[in-house]
């Protein structure tokens, strides 16, 4: 366990970035469907000895300065096994749902009135809201992109409060002991989580958790 | 005795309230948690809880000297191990 908190020197996502092959379905989707702008964009043409295709390389403002970003390569098709999962990556029929849809971006909004906008529009659109749902403490829709990602929106129920920074340090501890000790299992992280909060119990800074930054 | 930790926040205090209603479970702070212990097994009832599933399947943050038996949309049920 660390001793003292390292400095906590990155500032968020500059962009997240995911190949496409449906350049329109994506343009319209993020751009027409949601409304976020274009904010930049890199046309290139191929080189270097891998033939690396021509591409286009195009950024949308999500917030915060935050950016998607989507390449698209000219006259590239990738050898796919199926029809499930996205753009990305293509699973056969014995990776389960769960594990595919278990890679997301989630875009965060400040309140319940700019949720309903964002599923209003994608209501309209041919990428209807799928799902929508509160979890522990935030609540969320979902859809998926033209290219098969599968994005989340969500806003915050409430604030998190310091018992669960506190409790996230614990768990992310005993996640790690266990893991460690060989022995993957929710039974084992709550056992060992247990001696933990007995053991940090008086502790009012218990466990080093990074500087925060607001 | 099987015991059981929850975390103090107010999603999980209805989960808290309904397993006190039994006389045999002890219920008392230990730092920003909720420890819940007792001579018998620990039950809770869900849908007295209210809690909705995130929630539900959450609750637990730590376990002692007990193994979860059920858990499910019905009930948590934690007896000795």
């Amino acid at each position: 366990m660390p001793t003292a908190p390292l400095p906590h020197l990155a500032r968020g996502v500059d962009h997240a970035a995911f190949p496409t092959l449906d350049p329109a379905g994506t343009i319209r989707f993020y751009r027409d469907v949601l409304g976020f702008p274009v904010v930049h964009s890199i046309c290139a043409a191929g080189w270097g000895p891998e033939k690396h295709p021509d591409f286009v390389h195009f950024f949308f403002d999500i917030g915060n300065d935050d950016r998607i970003a989507f390449f698209h390569y000219f006259g590239f098709e990738p050898p796919m096994v199926s029809a499930r999962g996205d753009a990305f990556a293509r699973f056969n029929d014995e990776m389960p749902s769960f594990y595919i849809a278990s890679r997301h971006l989630a875009i965060h909004v400040e309140s319940a009135e700019h949720l309903n906008e964002y599923q209003h529009r994608l209501d309209l659109s041919d990428w209807p809201t799928e799902l929508r749902v509160q979890h522990e403490t935030i609540e969320s829709i979902y859809t998926h992109d033209p290219n098969g990602y599968l994005l989340e929106i969500t806003r915050a129920l409430r604030p998190v409060t310091p018992q669960e920074d506190h409790d996230a340090a614990l768990s992310v501890q005993a996640l790690l002991d266990i893991a460690d000790a060989g022995d993957l299992t929710l039974d084992a992280l709550l056992r060992r989580k247990a001696e933990l909060i007995v053991a940090h119990a008086e502790d009012r800074d218990p466990l080093p958790t990074p500087e925060r930054v607001r | 005795m099987p015991t059981v930790y929850v975390l103090d926040v107010p999603e999980n205090r209805p989960v808290v309230e309904v397993a006190s209603r039994d006389d045999r479970v002890a219920v008392r702070a230990v730092g920003p948690y909720t420890r819940l212990s007792s001579s018998a097994p620990i039950v809770i009832d869900r849908r007295e809880t209210g809690c909705r599933h995130a929630v539900w399947y959450s609750c637990l943050a730590g376990l002692a000297a007990g193994r979860v038996v059920q858990w499910d949309k019905n009930a948590l049920r934690v007896e000795a191990s």
